[in-house]
């Protein structure tokens, strides 16, 4: 229970004088979300645990270099989201849609518990797949400002400060972003109250 | 800060949808859209939008990245660097330059310096030149001859002598060959239908999910039924009951 108690700055701390499993727990702490950050951008399971990896492998050897200005995270974030571009850039491609094959309804159903239905989770589950699609035609900008604010739960200037932009570009890119989703999300077919998860 | 909102002003808007706002500017979006249904409509869509977000979740593979230090992988040979590179820069040196001895004096290298300058020239066929500073160099190339011919001769021996040796080797090398493809193809062949196994197995669970989906929509379906009909025979029978007070009514 220890471990819970010690906040990321003292995990840093001690990592930068040279101890690892500070660091380790550093990653254990923040592999998953920097792993989500980089399979929602990129859309590979293996493409995002190997950003993932090389994420952790960069921070590690540039700890020294962090001077604590910003949160760890969003160092982290910042990192992963450098490498997801440059593996853009290096693959000329755009983010694709892919949706976990191997997750099991059964399994899905086992993690929610017995409150949703089946018929809840598969609705959901085609709903994942219409935003995973919708997500991949926005570009990269609003994407991500979509990705840190939506699943990472960053303020707007923690995002403006990421991104190299105002405040208000921040909020534009989000509003432009939602409701590009919004239009595909309905062009596909889903209808308002299907959108709001109102069916289920 | 203004406290006033006015439609299409889309960055309010959205730090409203997100809830990361300044208390009075809150204030001011919620009065507007509690008069104004195209902004409502926009929030809700927005929020609805913000929710189907939730249903894109990502896998969850086994991570577990782990920082080892350098000490406790310090007898960890790295398979990714030839062995060569390890060796020290001094010893590939002293490698390089006997080796580059050994070739020179195989390919009988000679370098004679007369009034006509520098001359260098290889191979055993060009008769040794009988310049004095590179008068020693036949005798080497005599001792070189002889020693490649008697190469020459053991090798041809050896050649000679192999089939003779070697006849009963190829029969059993093959055999072992043939047992080692065929149990490669039993492995292939064995691991295929466990495939196959899976792969029904994990469609009749599909087939078996999706009837019980079905299942849940016809229980559903079959229930909103039985309301309305029985909604219905509620009603008839209140018409019913009206009419027989109606009946019993005395007249007027």
């Amino acid at each position: 229970m220890q471990a819970l108690t010690i906040t990321d700055e003292e995990l840093v701390a001690r990592s930068m004088d040279g101890d690892v499993d500070s660091f380790n727990q550093l990653i254990r702490r923040w592999e998953r979300p920097i792993y989500a950050l980089a399979y929602r951008t990129l859309g590979r399971e293996d493409d995002a645990r190997d950003v993932c990896q090389e994420t952790f492998l960069r921070a590690y050897r540039a700890i020294n270099g962090f001077k604590g200005q910003a949160k760890f995270s969003s160092w982290l974030y910042r990192i992963a989201l450098n490498l997801c571009r440059d593996w853009m850039r290096r693959q000329r491609r755009t983010p694709v849609v892919q949706m976990p094959e191997d997750v099991d309804i059964s399994e899905l159903a086992a993690a929610h518990g017995p409150s949703e239905s089946i018929e809840t989770l598969v609705g959901r589950r085609e709903i994942g797949r219409a935003v995973a699609a919708a997500m991949a035609k926005l570009p990269e900008e609003q994407r991500t400002a979509i990705l840190l604010k939506e699943y990472h739960g960053l303020t707007f200037q923690e995002i403006a400060e990421m991104q190299g932009c105002p405040l208000s570009t921040v909020k534009t890119r989000l509003y432009q972003g939602l409701s590009v989703v919004r239009r595909q999300l309905e062009k596909g077919g889903m209808s308002a109250a299907d959108i709001r998860g109102d069916a289920s | 800060m203004s406290t006033h909102y006015t439609c299409d002003d889309t960055e309010t808007l959205v730090a409203y949808l997100y809830d990361d706002i300044e208390p009075g500017q809150k204030d001011a979006v919620a009065r507007h859209i509690a008069t104004c249904g195209r902004c409502r409509d926009e929030v809700a869509a927005l929020g609805g939008v913000r929710h189907a977000l939730t249903a894109w979740t990502p896998p969850t593979p086994d991570l577990r990245f782990t920082v080892v230090p350098e000490s406790a992988v310090s007898n960890v040979v790295t398979p990714d660097v030839p062995a060569w590179r390890r060796v020290p820069v001094w010893a590939q040196f002293v490698a390089a330059t006997l080796a580059l001895a050994v070739g020179a004096s195989v390919a009988n290298v000679q370098v004679r310096h007369d009034e006509r300058g520098w001359t260098v020239s290889t191979g055993w066929m060009t008769p040794a030149p009988a310049a004095a500073a590179v008068a020693a160099a036949p005798a080497a190339s005599d001792d070189w001859k002889v020693a490649l011919t008697a190469m020459e001769q053991s090798l041809r021996h050896d050649i000679a002598a192999r089939p003779a040796a070697g006849s009963a080797a190829p029969v059993a090398a093959d055999a072992e060959t043939i047992a080692r493809v065929r149990a490669l193809i039993e492995a292939s062949e064995k691991r295929q239908q466990q495939e196959l196994a899976l792969r029904l197995t994990q469609f009749g669970r599909d087939i078996d999910l999706q009837r019980r989906a079905d299942l849940v929509r016809v229980e559903q379906g079959i229930g909103q039924l039985e309301g309305r009909t029985g909604a219905e025979v509620a009603r008839q029978r209140e018409a019913i009951n009206y009419l027989i007070r109606a009946g019993l009514r005395p007249p007027q």
